[in-house]
């Protein structure tokens, strides 16, 4: 046996248990520290590990809750990285916290969120059952360069485990591209019964392949839909997972009608807005490639709670909030298109950081249709505005032709939680990553509630 | 008065959110009272920029560049270059900007010919400069952010818009940008012009004079503007 795996698990465990005795986040540093013991840990730990891992831009952690639920009511032992710990290193740690000195895991499945960059190590360690792209858009620019570097990451990690089933998201033309690779696959999409005629295209105009001009007959969200590229001829893939049909919405969830191979059902997903369902079918078609019935995908759809920042429930004011964590234009173009489909009065509370982790280029905020904001009218009591980038937002937001008078400037957290706790309206949050843990620690403080590495 | 804006290349050159630009120019005409439009000429296009009071081109990284090249000679530089002789305001930013240069040497070593509207030339580089800047400019300190792997050299005759006070600018030797006649190129991102508000008015009241005679603009309040500039401004400084 290799000597250095007991001693990197050892490592592991002692900076973990420091980190907690220090109230610490400490997902990270325990699984570095024991990579650089033992640099093949990971693959070791999860050998007998079946694993899916999910990645692309947005939906990673609602869509890895989905999956958890199944699993948690298939009754199985799996671990999941449920804190955003999604580099090599987080992901190492909890595998690490789940084994044996010797390197045997107790658990049987894995849901494993990884970061778009993180693919190139980690995939050929984890040697996944199924892998899931969820789907590709502009992310935090200057931290990955540009969206064609993070489809190659994903692209080279995949190359390295060709027996993982890869699960494409066939409406998003760059995810698409990955159908080259000699990897098996199922495609996941929305068909034209849940198009959205409320979406301007996007900022992928342009066919990855070949350059030319993409066509769509139907659009769902952003660059997502039914494309076409003018030049190559390359077009959306028939699909082996498919949300044909909106049924129903609300403000608390969705209806669709889905179908997996030729059987078409009515599947309740039990949160709401578009994007949610793109990620029901994208966690459908992940299950479906780990080998598990339709009918316990659909199950886990209706009955599943979200994560962290995604849509989560906090209570706080008279009516609570929800909080929605935002990364990019497409991500928080979607959380306005389902503020403004909302039939009640709301109280809209943005925190902009420019932290690594939210992306330190704020250049984004000007490619947001924030003015839809201002056709709410009346509906929208006010506008706090909070976070390290406060006053660009503040100004974002006067550009956007809203009134000035209903831009409410809170930079201070403890301020706004407490302006917040006496509100009487819905509550809707919209930070950005690190702006997320911040304010939501102030807000667990007051109300009571979990931090976030106790997960 | 009306400010007739063309934005080319809207569907090429949109990488960093310079749409911002456009939205600040609109909305700060609007509030003086001055109709504005807008209109999108993309690849393919013969262009005719005479009627045109303000030209914008937005951000691509090397890839757009190479998409539009054949388009840009064939179609738009000619007419580029006799609007910009003839006064007419162009913005241009990032990768838009290294457009209106001479040349670009890629990080491959081959050599795009380009519009040839600023006597300058960009080379490209494997390291991104990448961070929020400041410059100096004759209408005040400017506050954006810089996100390229180009170097542009200015020639010998052509200004810079300004100079560098904290960051990278175009080659790392103190100048940022170019400013000729009515022309105004530089890197910043942010968007540039929604926290600069003077470089903004500048630009709009140039358009406007060069159509209706000399042209003073009312003055807003600014406030939320001085603010976002003032709090990068200090950060920038500390």
């Amino acid at each position: 046996m290799n000597i250095k795996v007991p001693i990197a698990i050892l490592a592991c465990r002692a900076v973990r248990l420091l980190a907690h005795v220090l109230r610490k986040g400490g997902t990270a540093k325990p699984g570095e520290i024991a990579l650089k013991i033992c640099p093949n840990l990971l693959s070791i730990l999860s050998r007998n590990v079946k694993t899916v891992v999910i990645t692309g831009t947005n939906g990673k952690t609602t869509t890895a809750r989905m999956v958890e639920q199944a699993f948690a009511d298939a009754q199985l032992s799996y671990i999941a990285n449920r804190s955003g710990a999604n580099l090599i290193s987080g992901i190492t740690t909890e595998f690490a916290l789940k084994s044996s000195l010797f390197g045997r895991c107790r658990c049987s499945h894995a849901v494993i969120e990884c970061d778009e960059a993180a693919c190139r190590r980690t995939l050929v360690q984890l040697k996944p059952q199924a892998v899931l792209v969820t789907n590709l858009f502009r992310d935090q620019v200057d931290r990955f360069g540009d969206v064609s570097v993070t489809l190659q990451n994903i692209r080279e990690g995949l190359e390295k485990v060709p027996e993982s089933t890869v699960c494409i998201n066939a409406d998003c033309p760059l995810c698409s591209s990955l159908a080259s690779l000699p990897n098996p696959r199922v495609f996941f999409g929305l068909e034209n019964g849940a198009a959205n005629s409320d979406t301007d295209g996007g900022d992928i105009k342009r066919c990855p392949g070949c350059g030319s001009e993409l066509e769509y007959s139907y659009r769902t969200l952003g660059h997502l839909g039914g494309w076409i590229c003018t030049g190559c001829g390359k077009k959306r893939a028939d699909t082996d997972i498919s949300v044909t049909d909106l049924l129903a919405a609300n403000a608390s969830g969705s209806t669709v009608s889905m179908r997996v191979g030729g059987e078409s059902s009515s599947v309740n997903i039990n949160l709401p807005a578009l994007y949610n369902v793109y990620n029901a079918a994208a966690a459908t078609a992940a299950l479906v490639a780990a080998g598990f019935e339709a009918g316990s995908a659909y199950a886990a759809l209706e009955s599943f709670s979200c994560g962290f920042g995604r849509m989560e429930s906090l209570p706080i004011g008279t009516k609570g909030a929800r909080m929605m964590l935002v990364k990019n234009p497409t991500g928080c173009k979607q959380v306005i298109d389902f503020l403004s489909a909302l039939d009640e009065e709301i109280e809209l509370v943005i925190c902009l950081n420019d932290r690594a982790g939210d992306g330190t280029d704020i250049s984004w905020i000007w490619e947001t249709d924030f003015e839809k904001l201002a056709g709410l009218g009346e509906k929208l009591s006010c506008i706090r505005v909070s976070g390290i980038r406060w006053a660009d937002m503040a100004l974002r937001l006067k550009y956007a032709g809203i009134d000035e008078d209903k831009i409410i400037c809170t930079p201070d957290y403890a301020a706004l939680t407490t302006d917040m706790a006496s509100s009487e309206k819905s509550i809707y949050i919209i930070p950005t990553y690190s702006a997320m843990l911040e304010l939501r620690s102030h807000i667990v403080r007051l109300t009571g509630g979990t931090e976030f590495w106790e997960g | 008065m009306e400010l007739k804006i063309i934005h080319l290349y809207p569907d090429v050159m949109n990488l960093y959110g310079d749409i911002g630009n456009i939205i600040c120019i609109k909305k700060r005409l609007q509030w003086r009272g001055i109709d504005c439009s807008v209109k999108e000429i993309g690849l393919g296009e013969k262009a005719d920029f005479s009627e045109a009071d303000l030209i914008f081109i937005g951000s691509g990284r090397e890839e757009e560049q190479k998409t539009l090249h054949a388009d840009l000679l064939e179609n738009k530089a000619g007419a580029l270059r006799c609007a910009a002789e003839a006064g007419t305001s162009i913005l241009a930013i990032g990768g838009g900007f290294e457009l209106l240069g001479k040349y670009i040497e890629l990080s491959d070593g081959s050599r795009l010919e380009l519009a040839g509207v600023l006597d300058m030339h960009t080379v490209g580089g494997k390291s991104r400069h990448t961070g929020n800047y400041m410059f100096s400019t004759a209408f005040g300190k400017v506050v954006a952010f810089e996100n390229h792997s180009g170097s542009t050299y200015l020639g010998e005759d052509l200004e810079s818009l300004g100079k560098i006070e904290k960051g990278y600018g175009n080659n790392g030797e103190g100048e940022e940008g170019a400013r000729w006649k009515n022309v105004f190129g530089s890197y910043g991102h942010g968007s540039l012009l929604p926290k600069n508000p003077a470089l903004c008015d500048e630009i709009i009241r140039a358009a406007l004079s060069r159509r209706y005679g000399e042209t003073e603009l009312a003055p807003l309040p600014d406030e939320a503007e001085k603010r976002a500039h003032s709090y990068m401004a200090e950060r920038l400084e500390k």
